[in-house]
């Protein structure tokens, strides 16, 4: 019973992962960019969830309508002032340039903000049903997954049914023939980027009622949105969603059957063996490495 | 006496699927010339990536001087004696054109000063002494052909293996070019290139392998090469022969 | 080449000569011994990250090692510092050997991920161990060596700045050697540098190696200076950054490079953090110390250093890509 609560709530958290995860293998497919800024995009959504409940009395959840177009608006213009410069540049310039965004956000947002943790206590925070005997579901995860299937499917139907998400899979595939086919390549990647920013802020913004709020909780987020990334190898958006529910359930039942102290270990030595033994990842094509 | 220095035998290479070379085998005899051709996607990249170690092949053998070397690294080829330039050349943008040349002198030396004597008569030899302190970024693309011969030239290779070392090059430069791996051969080293330019494939070879499709085509001596209607037709035919 | 040799020669026998200078300022040394240490993990940091080319985001790790194994030969078995030392470096040098390879078969950006998961693995594990005193850290009352006054600043002052000479010094060495050239072309062009007989993977382990074993000598003497130390201080994430930021903002595979960013970075560190920029503009009259803008210069910007740190790197990219050495050159 226990394996199966831990599996239950695994998937439910690994769902956001996965959005997390979607995120950087959108920005890395289109842009060849690892953003490091990643994690503190989250951070960043996480408060502008927090506020909006706060200030505003709107709904964590209600508020991703306003979340998502604002951090999709924050990463393209990202996108156009700073990392557009670097996408010829070595990729070490490129993990340079989006440290240092990200620092700068997560220290703005420690002077802002201070240090302190915030927690978002909805009514609901706190509640769960029973689904089969002992095995309980809590609310705020089953919901925050319910909205990542659906954020997931919007996506899924952009890219597969709009000319703009064809685009985007063409510029990920082969960047300059994309070009030759007439495709607008800075448009699109000032629009992936909107949407890794977009989806990082979405994943914030659902874990934010569940997790403390912290200038530097990004910094966690990063480290395992990169873990997805390579486990459903870089630049698959579909790896990364099945990534992303493999983190989860990694995660919570490491928590229970190890200790909670060493599930982040866990990840991160899973990580490493990934590396280690399969490169391209569990969806990725051999000889990308 | 003339002795077989690579054979190439019954080699496939498949990417997934796809087929690039499939069971081609051919040798090149010692102190030879020898032309790899064939119209774009033949296979002949695919080929020499694999000669040199970066791909492994999917069957057949490569000997390499009496050696298997199917399992080797790219590194371990060249300290056997095998080097390579690229279609696409590769200067180490950030360092001088000396340090360049010294680099591959670093194969046979562990020594500063006798690198640095080793790649300046490399540098002297393809004509590029006056630019040994300049950065190898800045040079134009036809300087650039020079530094990687003379780069591979100085990790003193028993074989060459040069990949379209002429293209992109106008005919001065090509005939430049053409004149230095003339004296390479002088020097005793064995070299198989590739190249689109039938001319320059003709005046230089002594032995021509063609590739088609991934396979061996034909091989022979450039007149028999000339002569050959199905090479002609695989030319002419796959409409690529411009490229 | 001579008048760099004299140059260096006449900079070393300055900063030997500085504390002497400076008398008993214990304030002063403090922000010279970071100064040379940040100056010391830079360089160190470069040797692999500038020269070869291989951005490491762990180097925390390393000096974490170094400084935990110093602190716990030295509580636990009560040995002479220099075999906690020594301990540090051949931990270091199993860490690195791992990270190495794993990643070093591998192109492009995993070196970079991979250097932070197993940095972050090493923090969990001895924030999660009992014996390496876990959240607490490690506190150290007293400590000998050679008799020399432990409790003055000067004997780390001295520690640090020969720990800087030896790292410039092995770096100026390689760079004149068959390894420094091949670092450089694996850093230029890795398939390049493999048809060129360089056996890649062996030559990034060494360059890390050389570099991990330094900058855990570095944590070593850190641990002995400050006798407290816990995951926050010496195996965080800020700190693998910091080293990095330091070596490419004073200008990335230079010999001076890393030396001229920490010599910038820790003083403007430092005026942050103590205040001095809050206060002057207060004092000057810029701002009122009771309005709410002056209150959160005075306390805010105490804190403002990594987001400085952070300007200063998008700035640098942007503009600078060689560094404020590159700058300095392209001034002749």
């Amino acid at each position: 019973m226990l394996f199966l609560q831990s599996l239950i709530s695994g998937l439910l958290t690994g769902g956001v992962y996965a959005l997390a995860g979607m995120g950087m293998s959108m920005v890395f497919g289109v842009m060849n960019v690892s953003n490091f800024a990643h994690g503190d995009l989250m951070m960043l959504g996480m408060y502008l969830a927090y506020f909006a409940f706060t200030l505003l009395n709107i709904d964590p959840y209600l508020s991703l309508v306003l979340i998502i177009p604002l951090a999709f608006m924050f990463g393209y213009v990202l996108e156009k002032v700073f990392i557009n410069r670097v996408i010829h540049h070595p990729h070490q310039n490129q993990i340079l340039l989006t440290i240092g965004l990200g620092l700068i956000m997560s220290n703005s947002a420690l002077l802002a903000f201070t240090s302190d943790p915030r927690i978002l206590t909805t009514s609901y925070s706190s509640s769960s049903f029973t689904v089969f005997r002992d095995v309980s579901v809590s609310v705020p995860l089953l919901l925050s997954f319910i909205i990542t299937c659906g954020i997931t499917a919007l996506l899924y139907l952009f890219l597969s049914g709009t000319r703009t998400g064809m685009a985007l899979r063409a510029t990920s595939q082969n960047r300059e023939a994309a070009q030759l086919m007439g495709i607008n390549v800075s448009r699109i990647t000032a629009i992936a980027f909107g949407i890794g920013t977009a989806l990082a802020a979405a994943a914030g913004a659902l874990i934010a009622p569940t997790y403390y709020i912290h200038p530097l909780a990004g910094h966690s987020f990063l480290l395992k949105a990169f873990t997805i990334c390579v486990l459903g190898g870089l630049g698959s958006v579909v790896g990364a969603t099945v990534g992303g529910l493999i983190i989860g359930v990694v995660e919570a039942l490491s928590s229970v059957y190890l200790s909670s102290d060493w599930k982040d270990v866990v990840v991160f030595v899973l990580f490493l063996a990934v590396l280690l033994f399969r490169p391209q990842g569990l969806f990725g094509k051999k000889g990308d490495q | 006496m003339t002795r077989k220095l690579l054979c190439i035998d019954n080699v496939s290479k498949h990417f997934g699927g796809n087929v690039a070379v499939s069971e081609v085998s051919f040798a090149v005899e010692e102190k030879q010339i020898c032309g790899l051709i064939g119209p774009n996607g033949a296979g002949k990249t695919t080929l020499f990536n694999c000669i040199a170690g970066y791909y492994p092949v999917t069957s057949g053998d490569i000997v390499f001087n009496g050696l298997n070397i199917n399992r080797k690294r790219p590194d371990q080829v060249c300290r056997l004696g095998m080097a390579r330039t690229w279609q696409r050349v590769k200067p180490m943008s950030n360092m001088t054109v000396l340090e360049n040349v010294m680099v591959g002198a670093f194969a046979s030396t562990g020594a500063l000063r006798k690198a640095e004597t080793i790649a300046r008569q490399e540098l002297l030899v393809v004509g590029l002494e006056n630019y040994a302190g300049k950065l190898a970024g800045s040079l134009p693309i036809g300087l650039k052909k020079k530094l990687e011969l003379a780069r591979v030239m100085a990790t003193s290779p028993k074989m060459l293996l040069l990949d379209e070392i002429c293209g992109g090059l106008n005919k001065t430069e090509t005939g430049i070019i053409l004149g230095i791996i003339r004296t390479l051969r002088e020097r005793g080293v064995t070299i198989v290139f590739i190249e689109h330019d039938m001319k320059a494939v003709t005046s230089i070879c002594d032995n021509i392998v063609v590739l088609s499709s991934g396979e061996k085509l034909a091989e022979g001596t450039p007149v028999e090469i000339t002569a050959n209607p199905e090479v002609i037709a695989a030319y002419l035919g796959g409409g690529s022969s411009n490229a | 080449m001579m008048k760099q040799a004299i140059a260096s020669a006449f900079l070393v026998v300055a900063a030997i000569a500085l504390p002497l200078l400076i008398g008993d300022n214990p304030y002063v040394t403090g922000i010279l011994i970071t100064l040379l240490m940040m100056a010391t993990l830079a360089s160190a940091w470069n040797i692999v990250g500038g020269y070869a080319g291989q951005f490491s985001f762990g180097h925390a790790a390393y000096f974490g090692a170094g400084a935990y194994s110093t602190m716990i030969m030295l509580s636990v078995f009560n040995t002479n510092p220099l075999v906690g030392m020594a301990t540090g470096i051949v931990v270091s040098s199993l860490i690195a050997l791992v990270t190495g390879s794993i990643v070093f078969r591998l192109k492009g950006h995993y070196f970079a991920l991979a250097s932070i998961a197993v940095a972050e693995i090493v923090r969990l594990t001895v924030l999660n161990l009992d014996f390496t005193g876990g959240a607490q850290g490690i506190l150290l009352s007293d400590v000998a060596f050679l008799g020399l006054d432990l409790n003055s600043k000067n004997p780390f002052y001295y520690g640090m700045l020969s720990c800087l000479v030896v790292t410039l010094g092995i770096t100026a060495y390689l760079r004149r050697t068959r390894t420094g050239y091949y670092l450089q072309a694996i850093r230029e062009d890795q398939d390049a540098a493999a048809s060129l007989a360089i056996n890649i993977a062996y030559y990034k382990n060494k360059a890390l190696l050389i570099s991990a074993a330094l900058t855990s000598v570095v944590g070593s003497i850190y641990a002995l200076y400050i006798r407290f130390i816990d995951t926050t201080a010496v195996l965080d994430l800020r700190l693998s950054i910091e080293i990095l930021l330091t070596a490419i903002i004073g200008g990335v595979g230079t010999l001076w490079g890393p030396l001229l960013g920490a010599a910038l970075l820790v003083p403007l560190a430092e005026m942050l953090r103590s205040n001095v920029l809050g206060d002057a503009m207060v004092r000057i009259g810029i701002v009122s110390e009771t309005s709410p803008i002056g209150m959160f210069f005075k306390d805010g910007l105490a804190h403002a250093h990594v987001l400085v740190y952070g300007i200063i790197t998008v700035l640098c990219i942007l503009y600078l890509p060689k560094g404020i050495l590159g700058l300095l050159r392209r001034g002749k």
